[in-house]
This record gives C-alpha cells, sequence and structure tokens, in this order.
C-alpha cells in the first residue's frame, strides 16, 4: 500500500471509514468516561467529530447529539477565517463557544478543536463539544428564560488557544473557569475533552502511519461524495412539489407570544430546497436559533424520515440547500440570546414534519412534545458543602406513527439525553424526588395515539431553593396528523402545604420556595396519527386497563368505540 | 474412577466435555440443540455419550451445566405474569427507564415493552431517603392492601422495588414477608437482595427480569434435577453464572438473573484456561460463530468484569464477565447501502437457510460463502463434518456483487472478509479502550466456529503480534465449565467518602461481605484451603457519577487504609482517563466482594512430543490471502500435530469443529498442551 496511492476502491473506503469512525467513537467514550458532571457522563450531552483542513465535517461520532453538528462546523468557519495556517500548529488546542463570534448554537456547548498534522501539513481537525452544566451569566445553569441579550446568557468565548503547542495556556483556563459555577467540575469537564482531543489526534496519526495523508484525504472526500450519492437518491423518491407548513412558538418569555414558524420545502428530482420566509423576526427572549441550528434541524428532518443510518458528515450538507431570511427566529442576528435554542429546533423539526408529511406520510408523525422543558434548581445545602446547582430536562410525548403508536415519556428529535436517576439526585442535592410518572390522557387520540408527557414533582429538603425554568408546548397543543388529535400540554406550578397548585409561568426565573412547597413539571405529550374511529379494540382495550386513560377521556375522544370495552 | 462433565447448551448444539481424572480418559460430543426443552437433548446426549465411550454415569461427580434458559425466556416471551410493587409515585419507571430513544435519528425504533404492564404495576405509601432514614414508614394496612391487590393480580411472580433499599431494605423485607405467609406459592424477587445498588431504574429493571425468569428456571431446574438424579444419582450439579463460576441449582432458582450469560461466561474461563497453559495472562478471545462474534478481554489471568448489562432489550445490573458481542459472523451477508458501499452484517443467514454454499436455498453472499471462493475453507466441509460445500454457489452468490463493483470474484469476497474484519476491529477497539487498554499489548485467543478462520486477519488489523488456538476451539465452552469454579458475589451500596475519619466505617462494610462469604463458603462446604474472596470496590471523585472498579485484592482481616484505597483508585483513573488529580476528594460507591471456592481441577494429559519439527502435510490446495494472488498451501490435519510441531504460513490446518489460517509470514508451533501459538507475520 503506497502512500502516494490515492485511488480508492469501494471496499477499501468502506474499511477506511471504519478507521476515521473509530477515533470519533473512542474519544466520544474518553469524554464520557473522563467528564466529572453529570449532564455529560450520564445524560450523554457531548459529541465528537473529524474535520477536514477546510473546515467541512467527515466524520461524527454516531451518538452525537445533532444539534451538535450545526455548532462543530461553525466553529470550524471561525477558527479557519481568524487564523490563518501558518499560526494554526501542532499541540494546539483552540476553544469557543459563542454563537456568533465562533459559530456556537448557545454558550453552554463548549468546543474544542485540535488539529492534525501529517506530514509537516495540516490535515484536519479533532473536535468535540460538550455542554456544560453552567458557563455563568445571570441564572445558574445558563440555561433560563428572562434573557435578552447574549451578554446576560454566561461567558462569552471567541475561537482562541487553550493549548499553544502542546503548552497549556493558563491564564485563558483561569478565565474560562473564574467566570463559572461550580469551577471544580468545568475544570474536570475541560480535562476530559482535552483528553478526548489528545486521543483523537494520536489516532488519526496511527491511521496516517498507515495509509498515508494523501490517501485519507482523497477518502474524505470520497466519503462526502458517497453520502451526497446517498441522500439524493433517497431525495428523488420523494414526489417533486411544493410543501408548506407552519406553526407557532408559545412565546419568549419576554413579552413576544405566538412566535410563527413556516417552511416551504420544494422538491425536484434529486434537489430538496428549504425556505423559511413567512418565520417571525427575532424575539428579545432566549428562544432564538442561529443559522447553523437550523439546518442541523433540516439533516435530522431528513435523516428520520428518509435514511436514518446516513453518516453525519459535509456530504448531508452540500446536497440540500436551505435559506432563512436574516434577523428572523431562526436565522438571528447577534447579539440576540440563544440559550433556551432547543425548544425552537423542535419546532422547526415539528414544522419540517408537517411539510414533508404531504409527499410521505409513511415516514411521518404527529407532533411531538416539541420542548426541552428544563428544570434548573440552586441553592445552599444545608448538610454542608457549599452552593448546588441541579440541572435537568425531561422528556414527554413523540408523535403516533404510520403503524404504531407514539412514545410515552422519552426526550425527541433534536436530543436524546438521559435523566438523572432519583437516587442519585438524592445522595448529591438536598432535594427529594416526590413522583415521577407518566400524564394520564396526554397523548393524542388517534388510530396510532401520541406518546404521553411526564409529571415530576421535587422538594428541598431542609432549606429554600431557586428554581428555574424554560417550557414550550404549554399554550400550543401538539397537533396531530391525518385526522389524529392533538396531545396534552405542559406546566409548571407550585404546589403549596395545602396540596392546592400554583401555576407558574411557562418560563419562570428565580422561584424561591421552601421545604413545604413542591415544584410540579409537567412536559407536553404529542399528537395521535389518523382518525381515533379506526383505532384497533385491543389498543383501547389496554388504553383502559392500564389507566393511561380515563373514562371520561375514552368517552369523549372515541365515541363510536366506547362502549362494551 | 469420577467424571467431570461440562454441558453447554447453545442455539444451535448442545456441547459435551467429559473428563475422567483416574484415567485421563478426555471425550467430546455434540448433538443438536432441542429450545423447546432443552434438558432433552442434555439428557439424551448423556446417555448417548456414555455408550459410546462406555462411561457409567454412576461414576459422574459433577455436571457443571451452561445454559441459555433465561434468554431464550425472554426471546419468546415464555414468561408467567409478573406483578411490580414500588414506592409511591414511581409505577411508571419501568416503563421511562431513561427517557432515550435506542436510536437517535430512526422514528420508528423503540424498545422492548416494559415486561409487567402498566395495570400489574403496584405502588406502596412508603418512602426511606438517600441516608436510610424513613422520611413515610410502610404500615400494616398499606401492606394488607398491597397483598390483596397481588393477590388479585393473578402474578405467577412479584418484583419488589422501592427507592433506596439499598440502604434500608427494612420495607422490602416486610412485604416479602406479608407476601409469602398469604401466598406461599408466589415466587417473590426484592431489590435489596437481587442487586443491592444505587440507581433506582437499572436496579428495578434487574429486579423485574429476576421475577420474571423464576417460575422459568424453576421448572427448568427441578425438571433437570430429577432428570439427572435418575441417569447419575451421584452428580452434583452446578450452574454457571454470567459472572463465571457454578452455583447450586437452589440459588439459580432464586437469582435466574444470573445466568443470562451463562454460556458465553463458561467460553471465556475455557480462554483463560487454555491461554494459562499457553503462558499468556493477557489476551483478547474472538468467539466467533454463524451470526455474531463474542469478545472478551482477558488481563492477568482474569476476565474483566462488568455490572452493566443490556439483556434482551432490557437494562440488567448483575456481575457478569464483560463480553460484547460483534454483529459479525460466517453466516453475515454483504449488502451495499444507499452510499454504493458494501457493508457486511449485521444481518446473517443463520442457520437457515444459511450461506449459499450450503446448498440449502440461500442466495445471498455471506463470510462463509467468500472463505470458500478464497479456498480458505475446504470445499469438503468441516473434517468429518460429512458437509460438503458447493463452490460454484458461493461464486454465484458473490458475482452481483462483483459486477456492481467492477471487480473480480476473488476481491470481493476479500473484500467481504475484509469489511468484516474491519467491523470486529472497530467494535474491539472500542471496547479495548472504553476499558482504558490498548489491544495490541494482548494476545488473540479465537474460537467458536470462524474464530481461526479470521484470527490472522483480526491481528493483523489490530496491530496484534501473536494470536492462540485452543484445542477444541468449537467447544471450548464445555471445557471451560469442567474447569469452572463455584462462586459468588455480594455488594453493598454505600456512599463513602474515602477520608480517614471514615476508616472505622469501611471496615465495617468490608467485614460484613467476608461475614458473608464466610456464610457461603460454610454453606457450599468449601475446605479452607479453597477460598478465595476478592473484594473490588467501585470509586469515583466527588462529583463524578461514573465510577471504576477498583480491585483492592484480597480480602483479610486488616482493612486498608486511606492511602492504600486512594492509590489503587489513582492507579485504576490512570489506565482508564490517562490522568488522575491527586488532591480531588474520592468517595466509594459500592463495596463489592466475590468468593470462589476452587474446584479440583483435572489435571492435563501429556502428550508425548513431536520426534520431528516438520508438520505432516495432508495435502496442497490454492489459498487466496490478498490482492488475488493464490498460494499453495499446505493443508494439515490438527489431529496429526503433536507438541514441538511446527508451520510456516501459507496454511489452512482442519479439525473436526473449527478452520485455523496462516497467512503467508505467519509462523505456528504447537505448545504441550496442543495450543497452536501463531506468530503473525509482518
Amino acid at each position: 500500500m503506497s502512500d502516494t496511492d490515492t485511488d480508492i476502491d469501494p471496499i477499501t473506503l468502506e474499511i477506511l471509514h471504519n478507521g476515521l469512525r473509530s477515533v470519533t467513537d473512542e474519544s466520544y467514550i474518553a469524554i464520557t468516561k473522563a467528564a466529572y458532571s453529570t449532564n455529560i457522563k450520564e445524560r450523554r450531552d457531548h459529541s465528537t467529530a473529524i474535520m477536514d483542513r477546510t473546515g467541512r465535517l467527515i466524520v461524527q461520532a454516531e451518538n452525537s447529539l445533532p444539534i451538535h453538528l450545526a455548532s462543530m462546523l461553525g466553529l470550524m468557519e471561525c477558527l479557519l477565517a481568524k487564523f490563518p495556517l501558518a499560526e494554526v500548529e501542532e499541540g494546539d488546542i483552540f476553544v469557543a463557544n459563542d454563537p456568533y463570534q465562533a459559530g456556537g448554537t448557545h454558550l453552554p456547548d463548549v468546543n474544542l478543536a485540535m488539529p492534525i498534522f501529517a506530514e509537516g501539513r495540516l490535515l484536519g481537525f479533532v473536535c468535540n463539544l460538550a455542554h456544560h452544566a453552567d458557563i455563568g451569566g445571570m441564572a445558574p445553569g445558563s440555561m433560563a428564560g428572562g434573557m435578552s441579550e447574549i451578554y446576560q446568557e454566561g461567558l462569552r468565548i471567541p475561537v482562541v488557544k487553550l493549548f499553544r503547542r502542546g503548552e497549556l495556556v493558563q491564564d485563558m483556563l483561569d478565565i474560562l473557569l473564574l467566570n463559572v459555577r461550580v469551577p471544580e467540575e468545568r475544570r474536570g469537564d475541560y480535562y476530559a475533552q482535552i483528553a478526548a482531543c489528545r486521543l483523537g489526534a494520536r489516532r488519526m496519526a496511527e491511521l496516517v502511519e498507515r495509509h498515508g495523508p494523501d490517501r485519507l484525504e482523497a477518502a474524505f472526500e470520497m466519503i462526502l461524495e458517497r453520502t451526497e450519492a446517498r441522500l439524493r437518491s433517497a431525495i428523488l423518491e420523494i414526489p417533486d412539489g411544493t410543501y408548506a407548513f407552519q406553526d407557532v412558538l408559545d412565546n419568549d418569555g419576554m413579552g413576544t407570544s405566538d412566535i410563527p414558524i413556516a417552511v416551504t420545502v420544494t422538491i425536484s428530482g434529486d434537489d430538496a430546497r428549504f425556505d423559511f420566509a413567512g418565520t417571525g423576526p427575532q424575539v428579545r427572549g432566549n428562544v432564538n436559533v442561529t443559522m447553523n441550528a437550523t439546518q442541523s434541524a433540516v439533516y435530522y428532518t431528513l435523516k428520520g424520515m428518509l435514511d436514518p443510518d446516513i453518516p453525519n458528515n459535509h456530504g448531508l450538507i452540500r446536497s440540500v440547500e436551505i435559506t432563512a431570511p436574516a434577523g428572523t427566529i431562526v436565522n438571528a442576528n447577534f447579539p440576540s440570546a440563544v440559550a433556551g435554542r432547543a425548544n425552537t429546533s423542535q419546532r422547526i423539526i415539528d414544522v419540517l414534519i408537517g411539510a414533508l408529511a404531504q409527499a410521505l406520510p409513511e415516514a411521518a408523525v404527529g407532533a411531538a412534545n416539541g420542548a426541552n422543558t428544563t428544570a434548573v434548581f440552586f441553592g445552599e445545602d444545608p448538610r454542608g458543602g457549599g452552593s448546588y446547582l441541579y440541572l435537568e430536562t425531561l422528556g414527554g410525548g413523540f408523535g403516533g406513527r404510520a403503524t404504531k403508536d407514539g412514545k410515552d415519556g422519552v426526550q425527541v428529535h433534536i436530543t436524546n439525553t438521559s435523566n438523572l436517576p432519583v437516587e442519585a439526585i438524592e445522595m448529591e442535592y438536598p432535594l427529594m424526588v416526590e413522583s415521577y410518572g407518566l400524564i394520564p390522557d396526554s397523548g393524542g387520540a388517534g388510530t396510532y395515539r401520541g406518546g404521553m408527557g411526564l409529571r415530576r414533582v421535587i422538594r428541598p429538603l431542609g432549606h429554600e431553593t431557586v428554581f428555574s425554568g424554560m417550557g414550550e408546548r404549554f399554550r400550543h397543543h401538539p397537533w396531530g396528523i391525518f385526522g389524529g388529535e392533538a396531545g396534552g400540554t405542559g406546566r409548571f406550578a407550585l404546589r403549596g402545604a395545602n396540596g392546592a397548585e400554583e401555576a407558574l409561568d411557562d418560563k419562570p426565573s428565580g422561584v424561591r420556595f421552601g421545604p413545604d412547597q413542591a415544584v410540579v413539571v409537567e412536559t407536553p405529550g404529542a399528537g395521535g396519527y389518523g382518525p381515533p374511529e379506526a383505532r384497533d379494540s385491543t389498543a383501547l382495550a389496554a388504553d383502559r386497563r392500564g389507566g393511561k386513560f380515563t373514562e371520561d377521556y375514552m368517552a369523549r375522544h372515541y365515541p363510536a368505540t366506547g362502549d362494551g370495552e | 474412577m469420577a467424571w467431570v462433565i461440562g454441558v453447554d447448551v447453545g442455539g444451535t448444539f448442545t456441547d459435551f466435555h467429559a473428563y475422567d481424572d483416574a484415567s485421563g480418559r478426555t471425550h467430546v460430543h455434540k448433538t443438536p440443540s432441542t429450545p423447546d426443552d432443552p434438558a432433552r437433548a442434555v439428557l439424551a446426549g448423556l446417555e448417548t455419550l456414555a455408550a459410546a465411550e462406555d462411561i457409567d454415569l454412576a461414576d459422574v461427580a459433577r455436571l457443571s451445566h451452561g445454559t441459555t434458559v433465561a434468554t431464550n425466556a425472554l426471546i419468546q416471551g415464555r414468561g408467567k405474569r409478573v406483578a411490580l410493587v414500588t414506592t409511591q409515585g414511581f409505577r411508571d419507571l419501568l416503563e421511562i427507564g431513561r427517557q432515550i430513544r435506542p436510536h437517535m435519528f430512526d422514528f420508528q425504533k423503540d424498545y422492548p415493552p416494559p415486561l409487567v404492564p402498566r395495570e400489574f404495576r403496584l405502588e406502596a405509601a412508603e418512602r426511606v431517603l438517600a441516608d436510610g432514614s424513613v422520611y413515610r414508614a410502610l404500615e400494616e394496612g398499606e401492606i394488607t392492601r398491597v397483598v390483596e391487590a397481588v393477590r388479585e393480580s393473578g402474578a405467577a411472580s412479584v418484583a419488589i422495588c422501592f427507592l433506596f433499599a439499598f440502604v434500608n431494605p427494612a420495607h422490602e423485607r416486610m412485604l416479602r414477608d406479608a407476601l409469602q405467609a398469604a401466598l406461599p406459592a408466589l415466587e417473590i424477587s426484592i431489590s435489596s437482595d437481587v442487586q443491592p445498588e444505587f440507581r433506582e431504574y437499572e436496579r428495578l429493571s434487574t429486579t423485574v427480569l429476576n421475577a420474571y425468569l423464576q417460575p422459568v428456571m424453576t421448572g427448568y431446574v427441578s425438571a433437570f434435577e430429577s432428570g439427572l438424579a435418575r441417569r447419575a444419582p451421584s452428580a452434583s450439579l452446578g450452574i454457571n453464572q454470567s459472572a463465571g463460576g457454578l452455583m447450586s441449582p437452589a440459588r439459580a432458582r432464586e437469582l435466574p438473573i444470573r445466568t443470562a450469560l451463562s454460556g458465553p461466561a463458561a467460553g471465556a474461563v475455557g480462554a483463560i484456561h487454555a491461554a494459562g497453559l499457553a503462558g499468556e495472562a493477557n489476551v483478547v478471545t474472538l468467539d466467533m460463530g454463524g451470526t455474531s462474534a463474542d469478545v472478551c478481554m482477558i488481563r492477568q489471568g482474569r476476565a474483566e468484569m462488568t455490572f452493566e448489562r443490556w439483556i434482551e432489550g432490557y437494562p440488567a445490573r448483575v456481575a457478569s464477565v464483560d463480553i460484547n458481542a460483534v454483529g459479525a459472523g460466517g453466516g453475515s451477508i454483504a449488502w451495499f447501502a444507499r452510499d454504493g458501499l458494501m457493508k457486511v452484517g449485521p444481518r446473517s443467514a443463520g442457520a437457515a437457510p444459511g450461506p449459499a454454499c450450503y446448498g440449502q436455498g440461500g442466495t445471498e453472499p455471506t463470510v462463509t460463502d467468500a472463505n470458500l471462493a478464497l479456498g480458505r475453507l475446504s470445499p469438503a466441509g468441516l473434517l468429518g463434518g460429512g458437509m460438503a460445500m458447493d463452490i460454484a454457489a458461493a461464486r454465484a452468490s458473490l458475482a452481483p456483487a462483483a459486477e456492481r463493483l467492477g471487480l473480480s470474484v476473488e476481491r470481493t469476497a476479500e473484500g467481504v472478509i475484509g469489511i468484516v474484519v474491519a467491523n470486529m476491529v472497530r467494535a474491539l477497539r472500542a471496547i479495548s479502550v472504553e476499558r482504558g487498554h490498548d489491544p495490541r499489548d494482548f494476545v488473540l485467543l479465537p474460537f467458536g466456529g470462524a474464530g481461526a478462520l479470521h484470527a490472522s486477519d483480526v491481528a493483523r488489523a489490530l496491530g496484534v503480534g501473536r494470536f492462540v488456538v485452543p484445542p477444541a476451539p468449537g467447544i471450548l465452552c464445555a471445557k471451560g465449565l469442567v474447569v469452572s469454579d463455584l462462586s459468588e458475589s455480594f455488594v453493598a451500596s454505600s456512599l463513602t467518602a474515602l477520608k480517614p475519619e471514615n476508616e472505622g466505617e469501611i471496615a465495617v462494610v468490608l467485614a460484613d461481605l467476608a461475614a458473608r462469604a464466610e456464610a457461603w463458603f460454610a454453606a457450599e462446604a468449601v475446605p479452607a484451603a479453597a477460598r478465595e474472596l476478592r473484594v473490588t470496590l467501585d470509586m469515583r471523585y466527588i462529583g463524578q457519577n461514573y465510577e471504576l472498579g477498583v480491585e483492592i485484592g484480597a480480602a483479610d482481616a486488616a482493612a486498608p487504609g486511606v492511602a492504600a484505597l486512594s492509590a489503587h483508585f489513582f492507579a485504576a483513573h490512570e489506565l482508564s482517563y490517562g490522568y488522575h488529580n491527586p488532591e480531588d476528594p474520592i468517595e466509594i460507591v459500592n463495596f463489592r466482594a466475590r468468593a470462589v471456592g476452587r474446584l479440583e481441577r483435572p489435571p492435563e494429559p501429556e502428550i508425548a512430543p513431536a520426534a520431528d519439527p516438520a508438520a505432516p502435510v495432508a495435502s496442497h490446495r490454492p489459498v487466496i490471502f490478498a490482492d488475488g494472488v493464490a498460494h499453495e498451501a499446505e493443508v494439515i490435519e490438527r489431529t496429526a500435530l503433536r507438541p514441538g510441531h511446527e508451520v510456516a504460513g501459507p496454511a489452512v490446518i482442519e479439525q473436526l469443529d473449527a478452520t485455523t489460517l496462516l497467512h503467508p509470514g505467519d509462523r505456528l508451533r504447537v505448545d504441550e498442551a496442543l495450543n497452536l501459538i501463531v506468530e503473525v507475520g509482518t
């Protein structure tokens, strides 16, 4: 196998591609294992990737979150714009998070990139991203609502060097750590990301040694070509036409309600165009989305509806055309706030599915819980041990499908992070989880019903805690499809000593309460698929038997089939 | 005269390995499995073996059994109705799990449905807090109510899992006692007995799996015991556990979840034994069969253990040998994805229709077809196997792929093998990195029907320099059962900061584990000299939520101090993650002990060495290794090999249950235990 041999047959390409995937797999595992924070270790809110020297994504680890794809691409674009190649040196590690200066999607997602050199020349980068549980700013967890500018959301990091030729830039790390809550934990997470960069670079060096840089570069290009061909062949099977859909976000938490998100999809042969004209202007609240996050939502939807196993790389990106007017909520300008962008991304995906459902009914699903319901608790641990910060995001319903019910109580679409065990929460934080279950009647009726939302009740023990949250689809129900009905909405409430629940805002910030009260978090369900009257009698019997639906609900939503069961 | 017999029930075959410690005689036997009633094949096979080899079954002292009863029951959904009782407010936890989807992008993929439907998931008003204190007592009236509800459910077994029962099991025990008194026929699994450790969902899932399997295992073991008693009245029965090591039939009825990986764990024990005889302590096993390959890392002569497993789509926390399955086997099918690239597996042609060359109706190209087309497998089929292979059919199955690629059939066949090897290597790498190892520091030990055939390719791609093929790679699991010891695992979950003032508390927990182990040794009548107790602590930095299992050596009277424990942890952290921070505070999450009662191991028979290192060559045939070039390879019968024989590749070593391939440049020698030791050429 000679170094200059760049003629790669498809078999060798598959084997090389496997070798590259191995690099991202291993770096991904390295972060999971070495990180300190639960957000990364248990919830796997991180990603790893290999980029080529022009910043194109070649391989992303399989378990990576779809939304992370965007900020890695954005980072590379900004890195290459800012640093001339002569200033990118062996042993450097770059760090960045800013959505406007460094291509990020929100500040807690911290990106690292390390260049890989072969025979003295830049071959590409290994990158990774981890969602840090706090990046400073106004509210603990850096995810709360009520902010109107990015400056309030946390520390903004442009693309800078954290390592210079293998040496840690201590001053930089000092700045990074001074600006965040619980800095010891953040330091552990940075170390995990650094270790993953180094492991990735080491493994890339081994691949270079084995195959030679020319062959690898040729493989990079071929991988992208193959992926593009794969996606285009799937698009070709979509009937030509123009498909439009629109939905609204509840609000931005800062006075703007019913924010429209609209898309028009045009399919022509193997070309697909997505135009978000008609979407509302960017808002003061933190639910704005930068263009690269909107692109992520499009790639996610295409994979989900066409070919779930298609690799994530630049081949996907160059196969479709995506446009959105600048200054809208899906293509926000500086300095709008973006921390809650996952909620908007979920809604963009619902809208995309709604549009493509007209062309691909078998692959479509009812609207999902459309949120990334977030709950953050911050306080002083009365058992000693200083202040604590606990952030969780809750799943909800996943829409009904063409041949089966939706999923109950899961993270949907753009995110798939796991919950934290109740026993872990209570061992680590002075909090008690009183209950955790599915919400009856929350899955929209249908031939195949929508999934159910989750209800979780949390009480502080022996102290006062400060609660902040972020909810969506608290007013606008997740819609059903092809005759399926809408699912339930979510809500936050404060339960008093007498058991009465007092509703909280859907984007509450700084709610202080003590041990005689508890926060109730309820997440939205999802929409059903197909008309309820076509629902199978066995399924109806199971809905009743398990108590997932009340008799009253069944009588109202399945009247034709209600008797005799 | 006493026989020890290992019986491994696999999906396709039931394998026997019999050894007589008086005469040194060894016999192996293979018979088709009977999945509807696995005991039938075992008992009938035992009689056939006895008749054929003139064994008096009355002389069988021990029968060690690897069983797939548990996994089969899950696959076939044969379990009976299970009821579940959780802490009030948490009956949906079984269904919610970790609130994740099994595939990020696939709208249609789901986890299997919960084993207990919602109407049989009950709640009890009770609550224990993290420190073990009772926040809400489980009252008499509540117990009565729950007992009635369980009775009404008509369940054959019940799982009980309360929050923090691993810290304070009192409520679980109260309810268990009440249920036992009221419903004597009911089988009961409580989480504080099944797996008393932290993280409620995994503990719950494990407890429910156990309850689901209890009636199945009870039925199977009872029938098996009586059938065995009629045929071999002096044989003591041991059931192999997922962690390796045998347990009594009574224990298997209580904790059937521990048998979920019974067979593969026996393979690891057999591999450790074979590697030990070959003088190798650090080994990666590659058990490659028809549909998948199992991989396990053995370090310092011991298999790595894990406490996290997925069993047929359900998570389980149970001590098991850390075996990982890779979707790559002889039957794996080559196909084209939309991107025009060829993929191999995970879909497999299985036993039916099987690879195209079996002539049983298969038309898609498989790994076996590719091996045959390249001459790596004998057209006569496995030696003595009696099943000829159809080369024309193999080539015909590969032809469409070759045409699509614009390559020759031979190059396409090389590609199929290259890709299946790349898949295995990627999985092997991920597994080793996850455990903090570099696979290049290990020796490869292939077994199963297809392991030795691909060992040289895998070793090359991994950068491993040597592989060892045991004498009977096709029945290594049954051999492993013969050399298995008795064992039992204990765990105590107690979050304890590692600081000097807690040394007393740590000593108390360790002493309690040791006492439980002593009681077990006594109950199993393990003689003092044969007892071994090893302690592992799950430790982490405070703030981390992921523990490292840190082995702190044999447990004895003197509990180790904080300094020694920290040093163990630092070393483990360094190994797994490449760094450690000596200043950061550490805590212990779980205390684990594994008690082993060493059983007398049959000595290895001595075999006369070869007079001449040149191995007898049976024939020659052309074999393609790389770049489409055929080499005239020596074909050697394994049975003709003696200690000291040497072979230089290209060569093919054929035997009843496997084929070993030597690439040009590979060098083989046979050791005293008849292992093939192969140095991989460069």
